[in-house]
């Protein structure tokens, strides 16, 4: 009797197997959507690399060619302020803008007012006087004649060839006067307008025009801050690794030492300028925006990086080799510089190239230590005022003009390139010598 | 290996050897006004290209200071010139009197307009100068009482003005533009309030801190130096208003575009014909006791005084400078070259 | 040129006693090495450092004094129409006459270049003395040290003696660095706090720092409450901490719990890039891509959002510590030992019950950890919120709205102005003494929180 109703009972209910296989399918629904949340996260990350790349790539490959116009330029003596005197100090200060001023309106008769003709001679960049001013000087029996000659052209102008500005007349507020576009679009239908690899890009240091601003300033900055951090970060960053790893008894002052390093890494930088502000130069007086002092701010930065990896890897090392070395009489340098240092030396260089890296990359104390100032000339020392990449691009990344922005990409897709690099020998470098014990 | 560690240890030393050679500073350093700035920025450029000397390290500290740091004393850790957007006052003379820097010379480069902006999308106004007085001063007169600011709106000033939060970024106290804006335009609508009026007659230091009191309750907003950046925050924000000079206007006329002032639009024209009222001149000082002694002075000056820099079809007036008339020119010339030095 | 050549032969001169020294020592015991205290080579090491060393070491000195010595010799050698001048004056006339030695400017006059001449003159001299001095001393040391070479001196205990000395004081750099940076900040904040009290600092609510620099010259009041800059800096961290953490943490479990091992071994890296783009770079991307899609976006649904939100900052900081979050949450969920795993599994548990009921709850500490030291790397995070954040210091937690951040307001402060004996320049480390202040116990809780957790599965 119990048991029929018993029987009744679990009858009027799904059997359990069923309830198993419906609860089983619940979860491995869930199973899956957890799956399919986890790469969705991993997806969204690189997605948002993906889109930084793009955009700066997008932005900054039509900054590696340049435009250039093709203008009758007339070496007229009269225009150049230069009659009577050719001596090569008169030619040097010689007024080769009125030369080209005067070659745009007579190629575009058509342009009377004022207005007008300050436009004309705004397409060519305020900086083609000084290839005029080469040629010249090389040549002084080029006065009175008329060449036909490749002008730079002016940043808006480049900008509208490439398709950065609208080309369509009648536009308000175009960068670019209706009047400008159409003496381009009549410049182009005559060839006279061209694109050449930007060669000004490479060489020249910033400028305020964006047509001559070029990065070979900032690079050979960053050269020598890396170089000054390098030479002091390395060394003291292996001698401490080696106490610390090797030497040091375990007491209390290793033990600050040890937590004092790894606070150091989590300084934020900027606080690192700070000190640089307050120490390098105003205590000590050192120069102002120079590469010593950023090589030295930067070491400090990269310090407590090289330091934790070079520990890591004297620690990969195994105690028996030590145990060896020693059994045959090394001494604990002996063993230290024959046998730990040349086993853990990819794994300290790797971590050195990466902090120097970070160190590459580094921009907020820089700032603090007077790097952001307006420098034309490539410095010659360490010693003279100097830009560094990533400063460039906060400098130019300020900048209002339309063709900073294409500069700023490009000098970003340099800054990356050289990053890349670094980071490759990096790796390369630890393949090839990594050692499992 | 510690043959090896010595080898590195030696090219350390020996390169750090080369990099620590000293030298004495050979170019010219300026400092200051970040009106000026674009101007003496793209003289130095063509002055660095003559490649004579080498090009001057330009600085944009604004007008106060670069007045600062110019009247800090003689000698190579100061700066050359200071670059200004007003004339140096009285006070700066006698600070640069007790640093030992006794000879200054002045030259007027050209004239400035200082415009008040906002994005080429946003609503344009046209303000008398009393209404802008009403809508940053820290104190306004209300029913015969100066009050602190009551307006939060433009319209609050006068129904015809837009209804948006008033959101002025302007430059800070260091800015010349700032002193010759509250010059320019404050002092003037000052004087236009009978209790103001009232003020000035009674007491006249109580006058001035009134009429040169910005507020700071978020309707005025100082944005730094970097007048390049006002222009990006104005592009982004259309219910901002710009306070900064004439030239960045001109540079950004795709994007931003001026207000009028008192019924007149801030153009090229109008600002050298004296029509727009807020317009002053741009000036640099120059240390005379450097003129010698660090190189290239002397011909930076001839540089910036020629024609093809100041002139009328000059390269300065392309980048949004206004010209000084002819015969000003000229005579501002003469004291560039000869170094006629300020008198008190 | 000279002192590249000097350096060189001095370290030629080094290189000398190295080989002299270990030929000596082989030539003492007749070419027998065993019968000596230390290997040749160590002979050689101790020979070098007597040549090197001090001969060094007064090279140095000489680059230490050189050019105040200079100053004053030539100096004193002006004609007294110069000499006379003010201090001023004469660095000025120095400077000048520096040019002209060295850099090949025209003297203004026959004094300048007189003098200019006897600045050449007395650095030759001045340098000859020293090469003769620092070569004499070179060359008495090695064969001072050569003369000391006998089968029984103990030359290996000296050198690693001379070695240790140089591995302990470079090991104290890192001291003297954070001992820097703390007196440095410390001393200047103590300035700043002469000015305005600790409290109001600490505890007021209106930031506006540009105070009249002239007399004459009405500025703004000067308040200096950090109150909303600490909130700004903690609304642009949050923002960044709610995009980073769940992203970093799901793509952690994914990667260590699903990915095949070569999608990891290719993706892993990539997320790394993430780390490795400098902070510019970001920033660029946050103020010319990320802040006006925001704000379109806002725009387009009704919303009035500020051209530089601290959602647009907070989101590109975000994305940057990703890599942080997801590599130092792999780490711990790696360390999750296997048995918790299987002991799940053998209960029937799917793989995402055991992660979330079993790996996660076990490795929380150390995601915690982890968490902290992402938001301390967001706290102190620059350059995006200078190129992207704005310079209002409103205080709000719409995201929305433009704030400014610790940071920001250190860098505005003191770029282009050098001028400290004001508020407004002290403010700057004043700030900096508050972030490292605070990054700094932020790492000491998260890494004690780590080490905690690492020792339990130990």
């Amino acid at each position: 009797m119990t048991e029929t109703t018993q029987m009744a009972r679990l009858g009027a209910v799904r059997p359990t197997a069923e309830i198993v296989a419906a609860r089983l399918k619940r979860r491995h629904n869930a199973e899956r959507r957890f799956r399919a949340v986890g790469l969705g996260a991993v997806l969204l990350a690189l997605g948002f690399l993906g889109i930084l790349l793009f955009t700066i790539v997008g932005n900054g490959i039509t900054a590696f060619v340049q435009t250039y116009v093709r203008i009758d330029v007339t070496f007229d003596s009269a225009l150049l302020g230069i009659e009577g005197d050719t001596g090569p100090d008169a030619l040097a200060a010689a007024n080769y803008q009125a030369i080209i001023k005067q070659s745009l309106y007579r190629t575009f008769p058509e342009a009377k007012t004022r207005a007008e003709q300050r436009q004309l001679g705004a397409m060519v960049s305020s900086g083609a006087d000084i290839d005029l001013r080469k040629m010249l000087t090389a040549d002084p029996s080029l006065l009175g004649q008329t060449r036909s000659l490749w002008l730079l052209a002016d940043d808006d102008i480049d900008m509208a060839v490439k398709g950065h500005i609208p080309r369509q007349q009648g536009i308000a507020g175009n960068r670019l006067s209706d009047n400008e576009l159409r003496w381009l679009s009549e410049l182009e239908s005559r060839g006279a307008v061209e694109t050449r690899f930007n060669t000004l890009l490479w060489s020249s240091g910033d400028s305020r025009e964006p047509e001559l601003a070029g990065l070979w300033g900032a690079v050979v900055g960053s050269i020598f801050s890396l170089v000054i951090t390098l030479l002091v970060s390395f060394p003291l960053g292996v001698a401490t690794s080696v106490y610390l790893e090797e030497f040091a008894p375990k007491n209390r002052w290793t033990d600050l030492i040890e937590v004092n390093i790894n606070n150091l890494a989590a300084v934020p930088s900027v606080v690192f300028g700070l000190l640089g502000l307050a120490v390098f130069l105003n205590i000590l007086g050192m120069p102002r925006s120079a590469p010593l002092v950023g090589g030295l701010v930067l070491a400090l930065i990269c310090l407590p990086t090289i330091i934790i990896a070079a520990r890591a890897a004297m620690k990969a090392v195994p105690p028996s080799i030590r145990e060896a070395a020693a059994g045959l009489g090394a001494s604990k340098l002996q063993v230290v510089t024959d046998h730990v240092l040349p086993l853990s030396m990819p794994g300290i260089l790797t971590g050195t190239i990466l902090g120097m890296a970070h160190a590459l990359g580094e921009t907020a104390p820089l700032l603090m230590i007077g790097m952001v100032a307006f420098i034309v000339d490539i410095p010659a020392t360490p010693l003279d005022p100097a830009a560094v990449l990533p400063v460039q691009v906060y400098l130019w990344a300020d900048s209002p003009e339309r063709a900073f922005v294409e500069r700023t990409s490009a000098a970003i897709m340099v800054l990356l390139l050289f990053l890349a690099l670094m980071n490759l020998s990096a790796i390369l470098l630890r393949k090839k010598f990594e050692r499992r014990w | 290996m510690l043959r090896k560690t010595m080898a590195v240890a030696a090219i350390a030393v020996a390169s750090l050897a080369v990099a620590g050679t000293a030298h004495a500073r050979d170019q010219i350093r300026v400092v200051g006004s970040s009106t000026v700035y674009p101007f003496t920025t793209a003289v130095a450029e063509q002055f660095g290209k003559t490649g004579k000397f080498k090009t001057p390290v330009v600085e944009s500290t604004g007008t106060g200071g670069g007045f600062k740091l110019f009247c800090g004393g003689v000698g190579p850790d100061h700066p050359d010139i200071s670059d200004a957007s007003r004339a140096i006052k009285a006070s700066e003379i006698e600070n640069c009197a007790k640093n030992g820097v006794s000879e200054i010379v002045e030259i007027k480069i050209g004239y400035d307009g200082i415009v008040l902006a906002a994005a080429k999308r946003a609503k344009h106004i046209d303000v008398t100068r009393q209404q802008l007085f009403l809508a940053l001063a820290k104190e306004v007169p209300v029913n015969g009482k100066l009050v602190e600011n009551p307006y939060v709106t433009w319209n609050q000033i006068d129904p015809k003005l837009p209804t948006q939060k008033i959101e002025v970024l302007g430059p800070p106290p260091t800015s010349g533009t700032r002193d010759a804006f509250i010059e320019l335009v404050f002092e003037h609508a000052a004087e236009s309030f009978p209790e103001l009026k009232e003020l000035k007659k009674t007491d006249e230091k109580a006058f001035k801190k009134a009429y040169s009191s910005i507020r700071e309750d978020g309707g005025y907003i100082e944005a730094g130096e970097n007048d390049n950046l006002i222009v990006q925050k104005l592009d982004a924000n259309p219910n901002a208003f710009g306070i900064f000079g004439y030239s960045f206007l001109e540079q950004n006329e795709d994007k931003i575009q001026g207000s009028m002032v008192d019924g007149v639009a801030p153009t090229f024209d109008d600002i050298a014909s004296g029509k727009y009222a807020v317009s002053r001149p741009l000036y640099i000082y120059v240390k005379k006791a450097h003129v010698g002694q660090i190189p290239g002075i002397k011909e930076f000056l001839a540089e910036y005084s020629s024609e093809k820099s100041w002139g009328k079809t000059g390269y300065l007036a392309d980048k949004g400078l206004i010209p000084l008339a002819d015969g000003e020119r000229k005579e501002w010339a003469t004291k560039a070259t000869s170094l006629v030095t300020l008198t008190k | 040129m000279q002192l590249l050549i000097l350096t060189v032969v001095l370290l030629a001169l080094t290189g000398i006693g190295f080989s002299t020294g270990r030929r000596r020592a082989l030539a003492v015991v007749e070419g027998n090495p065993r019968l000596l205290h230390s290997l040749p080579n160590h002979h050689g090491y101790l020979v070098a450092l007597w040549c090197g060393i001090p001969a060094l070491l007064v090279v140095v000195g000489w680059l230490a004094f050189e050019p105040s010595l200079l100053h004053a010799l030539v100096i004193s050698a002006l004609p007294p129409e110069l000499a006379e001048m003010s201090d001023e004056r004469l660095s000025l006339v120095y400077n000048e006459v520096r040019n002209v030695a060295l850099n090949g400017q025209t003297a203004g006059s026959d004094a300048v270049a007189e003098a200019a001449r006897h600045y050449l003159s007395l650095r030759q001299t001045l340098f000859g003395a020293t090469a003769v001095v620092a070569l004499v001393l070179a060359v008495a040391g090695l064969a001072w040290a050569r003369g000391h070479i006998h089968r029984d001196l103990r030359a290996r205990n000296r050198v690693e003696r001379v070695v240790t000395v140089f591995l302990v004081m470079a090991s104290t750099v890192a001291i003297f660095t954070t001992i820097g940076i703390v007196l440095s900040l410390l001393f200047e904040s103590l300035r700043f706090f002469h000015f305005v009290p600790v409290s109001e600092f600490l505890f007021g609510t209106a930031w506006s720092p540009q105070m009249a620099i002239r007399s004459d010259q009405v500025g703004s009041s000067g308040a200096f409450g950090a109150v909303p800059l600490f909130a700004g800096t903690m609304l642009i961290a949050g923002i960044a901490l709610v995009v980073a953490v769940p992203l970093g943490l799901l793509s952690a479990i994914y990667m260590s719990e699903y990915a095949l091992p070569r999608f990891r071994s290719v993706v892993k890296p990539m997320l790394e890039i993430l780390a490795g783009i400098p902070t510019v770079v970001y920033g660029f991307f946050a103020a010319l891509t990320v802040a006006p899609f925001i704000r379109d976006l806002g725009t387009s649904l009704g919303l009035t959002v500020a051209s530089e939100s601290a959602l647009a900052a907070g989101l590109v900081m975000g994305i940057m510590i990703i890599p942080f979050v997801s590599s130092l949450s792999d780490d711990v969920i790696s360390a999750v030992p296997q048995s918790l795993r299987e002991g799940a599994y053998g209960l029937g548990a799917t793989k995402s019950e055991t992660i979330k009921q079993v790996v996660i709850p076990a490795a929380l500490p150390g995601i915690v950890g982890g968490v902290l030291l992402a938001a301390s790397r967001a706290i102190g995070e620059t350059m995006i919120v200078v190129m992207a954040a704005g310079l209002a210091a409103n205080l709000t937690a719409n995201p929305l709205e433009a704030v400014t951040t610790v940071t920001t307001q250190i860098v505005t402060l003191l770029v282009g102005d050098q001028e400290f004996d004001s508020p407004k320049t002290l403010a700057a480390f004043a700030l900096g003494l508050a972030l490292f202040t605070i990054t700094l116990a932020l790492n000491a809780v998260a890494l004690h929180i780590v080490n905690k957790y690492r020792e339990k599965y130990d």
